[in-house]
């Protein structure tokens, strides 16, 4: 009875153990059998405005078959090399649960065997930066198992420039001017009342 | 029969009990009564309205990174540089404070880095963000003009408890502004803005409160017990005094220099750890940026006791051991704080290193307590300039240590940290050399020497001729007051010998 219940509880703390080792997915355990490509107009993109078109599928010279285990595809904005330069906040690392690659999902939808296409616009909050487009394919954990993306791995090419909105607004731009202002006028008004006080006082 | 009453009726009435110089003698922390508690209130909202600004970056970094497209470089410099303009403004702010009075200095120095704050709002690139963060950085020089007016109007037996009850208190504002701004981030952000606007109008908050703390102390502030600096000089109770003397006096007292090197190892790694300490728990120990941010604030909340708790053993080790008493406190304390400095650098545990960094944070925050029970009585002439060095070898501490064990990757921020609090230990070694020869050192006893009271003391800073002139008055009266830096063993003997009746002659 007691032998029984602690063999209950090692099998219970190993498959806990268990999980979280199977938890560490690693990027270059991935395959890539995935095919990314992006379209979009041949200049600097704007944030909130310009959209980009998305096609992805699996590569056709696969065997078939390759694809059973995908469910989901994800489809991300990553970060290129040039902007992640002294920038720890975007490393790439190699455990998938850590790397800060990608951070905007552009698309998340059940897969398919045939090729799709999207449309997205670039949300406004995506920052100033150089990126390029990964998709993940997931299986029914929601843990990755393939990739593709519109480069190739030194990522250096076909690479998407986006400027970002600025944040700023013509009203904020005047309510701190007149903010500013006002602080010194008022420090000014205080000394020239004290001033005043005093010569009354004075006399 | 005429009794006479006993009071001076030309004495104006105080709510607190005061001595000759009209500071109040005791301490109450829930009365707003004016003069003394009233200026208190306003010293330390306007101190923790400046602190809540010149730290309301950093909690929002996140967002802002992205939006000006900061590097890491970036970040770092503009860290160092909300550090790097107050040394030069505290001490700028000392002088100010004892020509001009503490409430046109700080209520003139807060409006003018108001702007700085609300031209945040409207940073475009990293070379604005550097500036505007310089420039709000230089409203921390108003800690100089608190512990000023706080000098100025409570006396020496609680000088203390309410110079640490002020600093801590706003000091405070580091810490509750990784609370605040998140906060108020969140809400603007859900009412509609997008993430780069609603941080922007964010920052109008701090903005507004500062501008608005100056105002009250205009309104509602007073130099003196007795009255404005402007008032006193014109009515001719109080001499205006000469720039170059005030700062000659102040700048040639060994002691200022000295305790500008120990502060620069407590304030100075008090302002480090702000800056670094939500990264480090980040990286180290994986945390989330939120949970990171929190532990990060904690450190900065715990000023609401152990920096006033530092004033406060200042002024309890003052009443029985005198200024000795002070002096040994502040280096045990500091020299603590030190070791567990190091300690938090070696641990590996995330619950092991909250733990230590409590502790640590309580050692080090009262030992800048413990700093301004001492300041107060190294000069009484230059009371502004001694402590604006002070306070100014504060920030520089800050900016060497970031600058020599937290910039780039040389050392890894867990050998920073053990490195830094080595540092602590051996510049606080320095307090074994301070001395006064009315009251002695750590080491040596009050000079045997007769004429080595408190009045020779503090009179040597003013001239013949000023003397002539009356204008060391004030200094004579604070001498007085003072006596009670002997402590309590060598003050009764004092006392017995002055009790003997004068020989006839």
């Amino acid at each position: 009875m007691a032998g029984g219940a602690l063999f209950l509880g090692l099998v219970l703390v190993l498959a806990y153990f268990s999980e979280t080792c199977f938890a560490m997915i690693t990027f270059s355990s991935l395959q890539r059998t995935l095919v990314v490509t992006a379209s979009h107009p041949q200049r600097i993109l704007k944030a909130g405005e310009d959209k980009i078109t998305v096609t992805w599928g699996l590569n056709q010279s696969l065997p078939a078959g390759t694809d059973s285990a995908y469910r989901t595809i994800k489809v991300q904005l990553c970060y290129a090399p040039i902007s992640q330069v002294d920038r720890a906040w975007r490393k790439t690392v190699d455990n998938l649960s850590k790397d800060k690659t990608c951070q905007f999902k552009i698309l998340k939808g059940p897969y398919t065997t045939t090729n799709r296409t999207s449309e997205w616009t670039i949300e406004r909050d995506v920052p100033a930066a150089t990126y390029f487009i990964r998709a993940y394919a997931l299986d029914d954990d929601d843990r990755q198992v393939a990739y593709g993306q519109t480069n190739d791995a030194k990522k250096s090419t076909n690479l998407i420039e986006i400027q970002a909105i600025s944040g700023r607004h013509v009203s904020l731009d005047i309510a701190s001017v007149c903010f500013s202002v006002f602080s010194i006028v008022a420090l000014t008004g205080f000394f020239v009342t004290e001033k005043i006080k005093g010569r009354k006082a004075q006399q | 029969m005429e009794i006479s009453s006993g009071i001076d009726e030309t004495q104006p009435k105080f709510a607190l009990p005061v001595d000759s110089e009209h500071k109040a003698t005791e301490f109450r922390l829930f009365s707003a009564a004016a003069p003394h508690m009233r200026s208190f209130h306003l010293s330390w909202v306007s101190f923790f309205a400046c602190f809540v600004s010149t730290f309301a970056a950093p909690p929002l970094l996140p967002i802002i990174r992205d939006n000006l497209n900061l590097t890491a470089t970036d970040i770092g410099n503009a860290g160092i540089a909300s550090v790097s303009g107050a040394v030069f403004a505290r001490l700028a702010m000392g002088t100010a404070c004892d020509l001009f009075g503490p409430r046109l200095a700080s209520a003139s120095l807060i409006l003018l880095t108001a702007p700085a704050v609300f031209f945040t709002s409207i940073a475009s690139s990293p070379v604005s963000f550097l500036l505007v963060r310089f420039f709000t950085g230089f409203s921390l020089a108003t800690f100089v003009s608190t512990q000023f007016w706080m000098s100025s109007m409570f006396s020496a037996p609680v000088v203390g408890t309410a110079n640490g009850v002020a600093g801590g208190w706003g000091n405070l504002g580091g810490g509750a502004t990784q609370l605040i701004m998140p906060v108020v981030f969140g809400i603007i952000r859900d009412i509609g803005a997008v993430k780069f606007t609603a941080w922007r109008i964010a920052f109008f908050i701090p903005a507004l409160f500062q501008t608005l703390s100056a105002f009250a102390i205009l309104i509602f502030g007073q130099d003196l017990p007795d009255g404005n600096y402007q008032k006193l000089q014109k009515s001719g109770n109080k001499q205006k005094d000469k720039f170059s003397r005030v700062f000659y006096h102040g700048i040639t007292n060994y002691r200022g220099w000295i305790l500008a090197l120990t502060y620069g190892y407590c304030f100075g790694v008090e302002l480090t750890i702000d800056n670094i300490i939500a990264e480090y728990f980040y990286d180290r120990f994986n945390l989330k940026l939120h949970t990171a941010g929190i532990i990060a604030a904690s450190f900065g909340l715990a000023n609401i006791i152990s920096r006033p708790g530092g004033g406060i053993l200042s002024d309890m080790m003052a009443k029985r051991f005198g200024m000795r008493g002070r002096l040994w406190t502040l280096w045990t304390v500091q020299t603590l704080g030190g070791v567990f400095c190091i300690i938090l650098g070696r641990v590996g545990s995330l619950s092991a290193s909250v733990a230590v960094m409590i502790v640590f944070s309580v050692f080090v925050q009262a030992a800048c307590g413990l700093t301004f029970g001492v300041v107060p009585f190294v000069s009484r002439r230059s009371l502004g300039v001694i402590s604006g060095m002070t306070g100014g070898g504060g920030n520089v501490g800050a900016v060497l240590t970031q600058l020599i064990f937290f910039k780039g990757s040389r050392y890894s921020k867990e050998d920073g940290i053990t490195l830094m609090g080595i540092m602590m230990i051996c510049c606080t070694l320095p307090l074994f050399l301070i001395y006064f020869p009315q009251w002695g050192g750590m080491f040596c006893g009050p000079s045997s020497d007769k004429v080595a009271t408190e009045e020779d003391y503090y009179m040597s800073e003013w001239s013949s001729n000023e003397k002539g002139k009356g204008m060391h008055e004030t200094s004579l009266k604070f001498a007085d007051n003072s006596r009670s830096e002997r402590g309590r063993r060598v003050n009764s003997q004092t006392l017995s010998s002055n009790a003997t009746p004068p020989a006839n002659v």
